[in-house]
C-alpha cells in the first residue's frame, strides 16, 4: 500500500510539471492550429537560463522563474513575430518542418556553446523530503508542484477573466470570426506563442533542481507535450491539465507494477485506449 | 673541388646520420565525443591524447583519424565502415559503450580490422568467437566479483537489490551480478531494468526499500547515477551498502555531489594508488594537462591506444600481422602487464585486475584488494546526512 500510495504520489507531483509543459504546447496550437515541435528545445533553453541563473548570480532556480517567464516570453514572441507568422497559412507540414527545424537551431547551438557536457544543478534541498505516515515527499518536487498550481490559477484567471484571454480563447475557438469581431488575431498570435514559450521555460527551471540538463534534453519532453496535449484534446486546456497528471500517474504506477522498462508502453496504452473511444482526445471537440 | 666537397658531406653523413623518419601509422579512434556519454567520452580523447605524445616520443608518429559516434550503435558501425575501407587504417581503438562495441566487434569481423576495446565491459563482446576483437577493459563479470566479494569479505549481506539501466552493459552487469551472488550464496530480493533518462525513479526505489536488501547493486551513466542516489536519499533507502559497476559511479562529477555520495562503493580498474607503470606520474600529468582528475576510462583508453601504436609500428600497415602481434604480445604500462588471452570462453580478453573505490568526503579512494589500497573502507554504509 505504501508503494502504492509513493508511486501515486510522485505520479501526480510530476505530472503538475508535466501538465505545465503539455498547456503551452496546447494554447499555441489552439491559437494558431501549428504544432511547436520545438517546445521541448524550448524547455531546454529555460533549463539553461535558470542553471546560469543559479552558478552565476546565485539565484535560487524556483525564484529564478521570476526573470525567466518574462524572458522566455519575450523569446517565443521573437520566435512567433520572426518565424511561425510566416508560416501560419502554409501547408500543415511546412510548419512542421519549419518548428521542428528552430528545435535543431536550438540545441545544436547550446551544444557548440555550452557543449553536451550534463550539467547538473545541485542547490542544499535537491535531495531533501520529509515523511508523511510512511511516505517520503521530495521537498523540491512538492515546490515546483505548488508553483505549478499557482502558474495555472493564474493562467485560467488570464483566460477566463481578462479582456485579452478572452480575445485569446476567441481566436482559438474561430480564427475568422474573431478577426472579424475586430479582435487582432496577430497580437493574440504573438502574445499566445509567447505564452506557451514562458510555460515551456517555466517547466523548464522547475524540474532543473532535480533532473540534469543537457542541449539534447528537449526531445523527451517534446514527445511527452504532444502525447499529453493530444490525450487532453488538442487546443483544450483542462484537458491538457489533466492529461499531464495522467501521464505522470501512468508512468508513476506502471513502473511499479510492470516494471520500469515497460512504463512508456503503458504510457502508450493509455494514450492509445483513449485515442480509440475519445478519438478527439478527452476533453476535446472535434472540429474541422 | 667538388669531389672536396662530396667528401666532406659524406664524412659529415658518417658523423650525423640523418634521422630516420618512420613513415606515420594510421590509426583510427572512435569514441562517444558528444551525445549522452560524452562527459566519460571525455577520458577516452584526454587518454588517447598522452598516449599519442607518448608514442612521438618512443619514435612512433601516429596518424590518428577521430570518429564520434555519439554513442549510437549505428553511427559507430558507419564510422568503423568508414575508417577500414575509406581510411584504410591498419586498426582501431574503441569505440566507448558496451552497445557501440558490441555493434562495432561484429563488422571489424567482416572488415578484418583488428578492433581494441578499451573500456566496454560487457561480457559476450569478447564471447562470440571473434578473431580481430580485443579488449582491455575488464568485463562486468569482474565488476560483480570484486564488489561482491568485497562485501562478503567485510559484512555479511545475505539479500541483494539490483538497480540497472536497460542497455547493454546494465542488462551484462546485472546478469554477472546475479550468478556471483548465487555463487556467495546472496539472496536476491528485488531485481528492476529501467529505462534511462526519466526524471522519477521514485517508486522503483520505494519498491526496492520495501524489500529490505542489505546490498543495492547499480549500473548506470553519469547522470543517472546522481539522480538515483538523490532519490535514494529522499526515500531513505539505506543498505548495509550501496555498490556501483563502475561508469557513472566513478566520475568526479559523482562525487562532488558530497551529500549523496559519500559512502558510495565503485569497481574500477585503474586508480591512481596502484603500483603499476608509473601510475601517479601520469595522473598527475594529466591533472595538470586537463585540469581534470582522470577515470580508469581514461588509464584504458591511453593503455590501448599505447598497445596499438606499438604493435601497429612494426607490421607495415599489414592488419593480419599486427592481429597477431597483439595475440602474442606482452606489454607492460600504466595497467600493469596486459596480454590478451583465451579463458573461460572469452577470446583476446586481459584478465584484468579490479579494484574498488569509494567515495569519501567528496574525493574517490581505493579501498580494496588491500594490498593496493591507500585507504580502509568505510563500513557499513555511514547513512545519509541529515
Amino acid at each position: 500500500m505504501a508503494v502504492f500510495l509513493q508511486s501515486m504520489l510522485s505520479g501526480i507531483l510530476i505530472g503538475g510539471v508535466y501538465a505545465l509543459i503539455g498547456i503551452g504546447l496546447t494554447i499555441i496550437f489552439g491559437v494558431m492550429r501549428v504544432i511547436n515541435f520545438a517546445h521541448g528545445d524550448v524547455l531546454m533553453i529555460g533549463m539553461y537560463m535558470t542553471y546560469f541563473l543559479f552558478t552565476l548570480l546565485h539565484i535560487d532556480p524556483f525564484v529564478s522563474i521570476v526573470v525567466t517567464i518574462p524572458l522566455m516570453f519575450l523569446f517565443g514572441a521573437f520566435l512567433q513575430k520572426v518565424f511561425i507568422n510566416r508560416v501560419l497559412g502554409a501547408l500543415p507540414q511546412n510548419q512542421i518542418l519549419l518548428t521542428i527545424g528552430m528545435g535543431l537551431v536550438m540545441s545544436n547551438a547550446v551544444m557548440l556553446a555550452f557543449t553536451s557536457d550534463y550539467k547538473i544543478l545541485s542547490t542544499k534541498y535537491s535531495s531533501s523530503s520529509f515523511n508523511i505516515l510512511g511516505i517520503s515527499i521530495s521537498s523540491p518536487l512538492l515546490i515546483s508542484f505548488a508553483i505549478t498550481i499557482i502558474i495555472t490559477v493564474a493562467l485560467y484567471w488570464f483566460l477566463y477573466r481578462t479582456d485579452t484571454g478572452q480575445a485569446i480563447r476567441a481566436t482559438a475557438q474561430d480564427r475568422g470570426a474573431a478577426q472579424l469581431m475586430g479582435i487582432n488575431v496577430k497580437r493574440m498570435s504573438i502574445i499566445a506563442f509567447g505564452l506557451g514559450a514562458a510555460l515551456a521555460g517555466t517547466a523548464g527551471a522547475l524540474i532543473s533542481p532535480t533532473y540534469y540538463i543537457f542541449p539534447q534534453v528537449g526531445s523527451v519532453f517534446t514527445l511527452k507535450a504532444f502525447v499529453i496535449t493530444v490525450l487532453g484534446g488538442m487546443g483544450s486546456i483542462v484537458g491538457a491539465t489533466l492529461g499531464g497528471v495522467l501521464i505522470g500517474i501512468a508512468e508513476s504506477v506502471g513502473g511499479v507494477y510492470f516494471g520500469s522498462g515497460w512504463k512508456d508502453v503503458i504510457v502508450f496504452m493509455v494514450f492509445l485506449l483513449v485515442l480509440l473511444f475519445k478519438p478527439s482526445g478527452l476533453l476535446g471537440t472535434s472540429k474541422d | 673541388m667538388n669531389k672536396a666537397i662530396v667528401a666532406l658531406m659524406l664524412a659529415l653523413m658518417c658523423i650525423f646520420p640523418a634521422v630516420v623518419t618512420a613513415e606515420a601509422v594510421k590509426l583510427g579512434f572512435i569514441n562517444s565525443i558528444t551525445g549522452p556519454e560524452a562527459p566519460i567520452g571525455e577520458n577516452l580523447t584526454n587518454g588517447v591524447i598522452l598516449a599519442i605524445e607518448d608514442l612521438k616520443e618512443k619514435g612512433i608518429n601516429v596518424d590518428l583519424i577521430k570518429e564520434d559516434d555519439t554513442g549510437k550503435p549505428e553511427k559507430s558501425m558507419a564510422a568503423l565502415e568508414k575508417l577500414a575501407t575509406r581510411d584504410k587504417v591498419v586498426g582501431i581503438v574503441g569505440p566507448y559503450t558496451s552497445a557501440t562495441s558490441n555493434a562495432d566487434a561484429k563488422m571489424a569481423e567482416r572488415y578484418k580490422v583488428p578492433l581494441l576495446i578499451p573500456a566496454a565491459s560487457k561480457e559476450e563482446i569478447t564471447r562470440q568467437n571473434l578473431q580481430w576483437t580485443f579488449r582491455t577493459s575488464g568485463t562486468t563479470g569482474d565488476y560483480a566479483t570484486i564488489l561482491l566479494e568485497m562485501a562478503s569479505k567485510l559484512g555479511q549481506p545475505k539479500t541483494l537489490a539490483i538497480l540497472n539501466e536497460n542497455t547493454d552493459f546494465g542488462v551484462s552487469a546485472a546478469n554477472s551480478a546475479k550468478a556471483v551472488a548465487e555463487k556467495l550464496g546472496i539472496k536476491l530480493v528485488f531485481e528492476e531494468a529501467y529505462s534511462k533518462g526519466s526524471p522519477d525513479y521514485r517508486s522503483t526505489l520505494a519498491q526496492a526499500k520495501a524489500a529490505k536488501p542489505d546490498l543495492v547493486f547499480m549500473v548506470s551513466y553519469v547522470a543517472d547515477a546522481i539522480l538515483l542516489m538523490r532519490q535514494s536519499r529522499e526515500i531513505g533507502l539505506s543498505p548495509m551498502a550501496f555498490i556501483g559497476a563502475g561508469a557513472g559511479f566513478s566520475v568526479s562529477q559523482f562525487a562532488s555531489e558530497k551529500e549523496i555520495s559519500h559512502g558510495i562503493f565503485s569497481s574500477t580498474q585503474w586508480t591512481e594508488d596502484v603500483p603499476w607503470g608509473n601510475s601517479k606520474a601520469w595522473y598527475q600529468r594529466y591533472e595538470k594537462k586537463f585540469g581534470k582528475s582522470p577515470t580508469y576510462h581514461a588509464a584504458c583508453a591511453y593503455e590501448s591506444m599505447m598497445i596499438m601504436g606499438q604493435a601497429a609500428s612494426t607490421v607495415g600497415g599489414d592488419r593480419e600481422k599486427l592481429r597477431q602481434q597483439l595475440r602474442t604480445g606482452k606489454w607492460n604500462g600504466i595497467l600493469g602487464e596486459v596480454s590478451f588471452t583465451d579463458y573461460d570462453g572469452y577470446q583476446n580478453q586481459r584478465k584484468a585486475q579490479m579494484l574498488v573505490e569509494q567515495v569519501q568526503n567528496g574525493k574517490h579512494e581505493t579501498v580494496w584488494p588491500s594490498e593496493l589500497s591507500a585507504k580502509k573502507p568505510i563500513w557499513p554504509f555511514p547513512g545519509w546526512t541529515k
